[in-house]
């Protein structure tokens, strides 16, 4: 790639190819984070309180690992259970859907006076595409979708997440009709060609940054046949479900498989502050089917090893029943999930109090699972620092460190 | 009825009252300053004439020049050439339309459009209204006055409703705080700012108690706010610290302004008239600093403070003696935006190269030495290239392609052309940032690439069109003028001989489909970085 490698660690990388060093270029290691957006009840999920105070009417089944329980409504789920690792003792700073989004999909990161990226961005960023050479950060999620350039943040709009809406396809994807394979190859050199002139005396970074996402766009072009759903196989329809969230993690898992780096897939509506209980019965159900499907999938293609699964919230859900039989949002005491490249199989990590209101032992913020997920995926610890435009930011709080107990 | 008194950040920055005792033009002054952090480093050289003249056409008409203009600006021998060029795009019609779309991005950050805004922004830039009395009259609009109203759509359009959300009044404050003082206050709305000790949470909500009195009441055709008086001070507590605190109306960084009393038979006493005649004046450093420094960054690509809405103390300009020097100046010479930017087009440091001489045995100049990766970009040693705005790449393709004459005929009833209309609205979905978004450096995105690519509309203005580039590069008798006339409409300069025999190779082996030929070069070089960005 012109000029990358020549202008590596010259304090302009942010803006230079993102496979600068070779061990990071050989690393294969891809991401699924599922957002469920509003925030997953833990006491209906990973960390049920049977019989007690707030533990509310579903009762906690075993799971394929002697000794843990997850609630009833994860019933498939629980058979996966020797692939999954959950943290029960997650405790978070924001009680606001606004705040708690941004915090957690950034890390919180100590405020340095410039917009963190998110976690899809931060990765596309520091890993880069795979060698299938797709773009390295695609969104799955529901109603429209487009270039979220914001996920970014300061890294810039390249980083941003190629948004599929309900799955589409994105505007200008297929090679217009009135240009040839061949002609198409040949405008694209010349281009190329004009660039290299262009190059010449001046800082590559924006021209490295304009080739880059032009070959994206050329290798997505190529791929369309990843929106093609018809090709799914009526058995797999059914094992993950006709709803959005199952026709999405379906599509996710295709994603996954094409080579796309950091794949992230968005579910609405868990907001669950009325009717908690039958909300959460259809919402997590909806959920379980198509997870323990994707996680039975992924540990059967041996893709497991190398794909890290998070499905988190921006926080958990209140112990304490309200009025309207709901819960509210509760940073202090709840779960995130996760599986796959790096992380231990088959263990629990945390607890919470009997009531579960609060963590009892040592309690884990975000901060510390950005460095546990980087960890897992394989970033060398020197490369954990971005510099932008000279200035040294570290990839996530600096105050953390990874939580051992949850990597293999 | 108060004191003007100011205090905090703003005495940090006291304009100096005495004029400046320098007789050197400003351009020199500027230059002389900015050389001060070269730190023994040689600058790259001038601009050769076609860059100036690209960067000049588009900072100043939106737009590159056509062949023609190229030709005769290259061809003029007279060394005076630059400055009377400068003149003429200062006082062409383009000037106004370019300021236009520029303020228009700067303040709305692709909100959405108004057609009575974009008069009005028109209009100020056409008579060259000061920028203090165009910041009075988006303060205060006056709805009476068909001339201003346009500009209540700066306060109409970020207070509107919007679905089921609350009314952006925090938003409005911030976005005030931001474009007319360059004082990002969003983490003071909830408490102090944790890291810049200049922005306590009374900034804002001094200034957040004013608009939370400001509702939208726009018609379809006209912008409008109404303002309800205030009855009383605005509580507020820290999310930190419990203690109840209150502030009346205050400009930022300034003393709380007392609330009017309103007579029982008199009209009402407008807080947004106090706002107007406050914030935008000499003794509101930041106020000039904050415009000063936008414009630097128009022209030169890098703001002296960046980003552009952190002036603070911990955030100190690259170049201190700069900025007092352009702030002061422009207020000895009343906000004049038209002056400040024939000064800035002026300087060396404007008129710099985007590139540093190529290293070779015959050019071993102290430049070609210089390992450009390392230049810094507030450096100022070679100019810095800048993002195009989506209206002037649109308008740059058009020019280039020989198609916008044809576009900008208005149809026979009077409507813009639906082509014009249809490529306007998708080079925006494509190279414009997402609303509230500033446009503060070059982005390329997939989504960019894509619609290059592969957009029905851009690959129709490469094909052959009475009259278009496509057309004449196709009549033309000779290669060697064929690649003048594709270079000047293009990338506004002349081919080198590299590049002439490059293209001269390319036709004879496509000579059977020469048309095709001939449109797949030019979109090879309006796709690439040369045309896309502003160097």
């Amino acid at each position: 790639m012109l000029g990358a490698a020549a202008a590596g660690g010259l304090g302009l990388g942010t803006f230079l190819q993102p496979c600068v060093a070779d061990e990071l270029a050989k690393n294969d290691k891809q991401v699924l984070l599922i957002w469920l957006d509003g925030g997953m009840s833990q006491l209906e999920s990973w960390d049920p309180k049977p019989n007690t105070e707030f533990g509310g009417p579903f009762r906690a089944i075993p799971t394929s690992v002697p000794g843990i329980h997850v609630c009833e409504l994860l019933k498939h789920t629980a058979k996966q259970m020797h692939h999954l690792a959950v943290l029960r003792s997650v405790c978070t700073q924001d009680n606001s859907h606004s705040a708690g989004v941004a915090r957690m999909n950034r890390g919180d990161p100590k405020n340095r006076g410039v917009e963190y990226p998110y976690l899809g961005s931060a990765v596309a960023k520091l890993l880069g595409p795979t060698s299938s050479g797709m773009p390295p950060y695609i969104w799955i999620k529901p109603n429209s979708g487009g270039f979220k350039a914001s996920d970014a943040g300061f890294l810039g709009a390249k980083y941003g997440a190629l948004a599929l809406g309900d799955g589409k396809p994105p505007d200008n994807l297929l090679l217009n009709k009135s240009i040839s394979p061949e002609e198409d190859e040949l405008r694209n050199e010349l281009r190329r060609k004009f660039n290299d002139r262009y190059a010449v005396g001046r800082r590559t970074q924006w021209t490295d940054a304009n080739s880059y996402v032009y070959e994206l766009a050329q290798k997505l072009m190529k791929r369309d046949d990843l929106f093609d759903e018809s090709s799914f196989t009526d058995k797999d329809r059914q094992r993950y479900g006709t709803h959005e969230l199952g026709r999405h993690l379906l599509l996710a898992r295709r994603t996954l498989e094409t080579g796309v780096r950091f794949v992230k897939v968005n579910s609405y509506h868990w907001d669950s502050h009325g009717d908690n209980f039958n909300a959460s019965e259809s919402l997590i159900s909806q959920f379980d089917q198509p997870f323990a499907a994707l996680i039975e999938d992924l540990h059967q293609r041996t893709m497991l090893d190398n794909v890290l699964v998070i499905v988190m919230s921006e926080f958990g859900r209140t112990p304490k029943i309200n009025s309207h039989v709901g819960r509210d949002h509760w940073p202090e005491a709840w779960s995130i999930a996760m599986a796959g490249a790096g992380i231990r199989k088959g263990v629990v990590v945390g607890k919470t109090n009997d009531q579960g209101t609060f963590v009892e032992d040592k309690p884990y913020d975000i901060g510390h699972l950005f460095h546990t997920w980087f960890k897992a995926m394989g970033v060398p610890p020197d490369k954990m620092e971005y510099d932008n435009q000279g200035q040294p930011l570290p990839v996530a709080h600096d105050d953390c460190g990874p939580i051992d107990e949850l990597l293999v | 009825m108060f004191q003007k008194v100011v205090c905090g950040l703003m005495a940090t920055f006291m304009i100096m009252s005495v004029l400046n005792a320098d007789e050197r033009l400003l351009p020199a002054q500027l230059d002389e300053r900015v050389a001060v952090g070269f730190a023994g480093q040689p600058p790259a050289p001038l601009a050769d004439d076609a860059e100036f003249l690209r960067r000049i056409w588009l900072d100043l008409a939106g737009c590159i020049p056509t062949s023609n203009d190229a030709r005769h600006f290259l061809d003029d021998t007279d060394p005076g050439k630059r400055s009377r060029m400068i003149e003429q795009l200062l006082a062409a019609p383009t000037y106004a339309q370019r300021m236009q779309e520029l303020f228009h991005v700067v303040l709305m950050e692709r909100r959405g459009d108004h057609e009575k805004w974009k008069q009005y922004l028109y209009n100020a830039f056409e008579r060259n209204k000061p920028w203090d009395q165009m910041v009075r009259e988006v303060l205060n609009p006056d709805p009476q006055d068909e001339n201003r109203r346009g500009a209540a759509f700066f306060y109409a359009k970020r207070i509107e409703a919007n679905g089921q959300n609350p009314i952006d009044h925090p938003g409005l404050t911030r976005d005030v705080g931001r474009l007319f003082l360059g004082a990002d206050l969003q983490c003071a709305q909830c408490h102090d700012h944790l890291f810049i000790d200049d922005y306590k949470q009374r900034d804002f909500q001094g200034l957040y108690s004013v608009y939370l009195n400001l509702a939208a009441k726009s018609s379809p055709d006209i912008p409008a706010v109404t303002e309800k008086p205030m009855k009383k001070k605005l509580e507020f507590i820290s999310v930190f610290d419990p203690t109840q605190n209150e502030t009346g109306p205050r400009i930022p960084f300034g003393l709380e302004i007392p609330i009017p009393e309103q007579g029982k038979d008199a009209a009402p006493v407008s807080l947004l008239a106090v706002l107007a005649s406050e914030l935008p004046t000499a003794q509101n450093a930041l106020f000039s600093r904050n415009i000063a420094n936008r414009l630097w960054f128009v022209m030169m690509g890098r703001g002296l403070v960046h980003p552009l809405d952190l002036h603070h103390s911990d955030n100190p300009p690259s170049h201190p003696e700069v900025l007092d020097l352009l702030a002061s100046e422009f207020v000895a010479h009343q906000y004049d935006i038209k002056w400040m930017l024939r000064q800035l087009a002026l300087s060396q440091t404007y008129q710099r190269s985007s590139r540093y001489p190529v290293a070779s045995a015959n050019a071993a100049s102290a430049a070609a030495s210089v390992n450009v990766e390392q230049v810094r970009p507030q450096s100022y040693l070679l100019a810095n290239e800048k993002r195009m705005m989506a209206e002037q790449l649109l308008h740059s393709t058009l020019r280039a392609t020989g198609n916008l004459e044809r576009l900008q005929q208005a149809t026979v009833d009077g409507k813009p052309n639906a082509e014009l209309t249809e490529l306007t609205k998708r080079f925006v979905a494509a190279f414009a940032n997402e609303p509230r978004e500033p446009e503060d450096q070059i982005n390329p995105s997939v989504k960019g690439a894509l619609f290059s690519l592969n957009d029905d509309l851009v690959l129709q203005l490469v094909s052959r069109q009475s009259g278009n580039l496509i057309d004449r590069l196709l009549a033309m008798t000779s290669d060697e003028l064929l690649a003048d006339e594709l270079y000047l409409s293009v990338f506004t300069r002349r081919p080198n001989n590299e590049e002439r025999n490059e293209l001269a190779a390319w036709l004879t082996k496509h000579n059977d489909r020469r048309e095709k030929a001939i449109a797949n070069w030019v979109w090879s070089m309006l796709t690439s970085m040369e045309f896309v960005v502003n160097h």
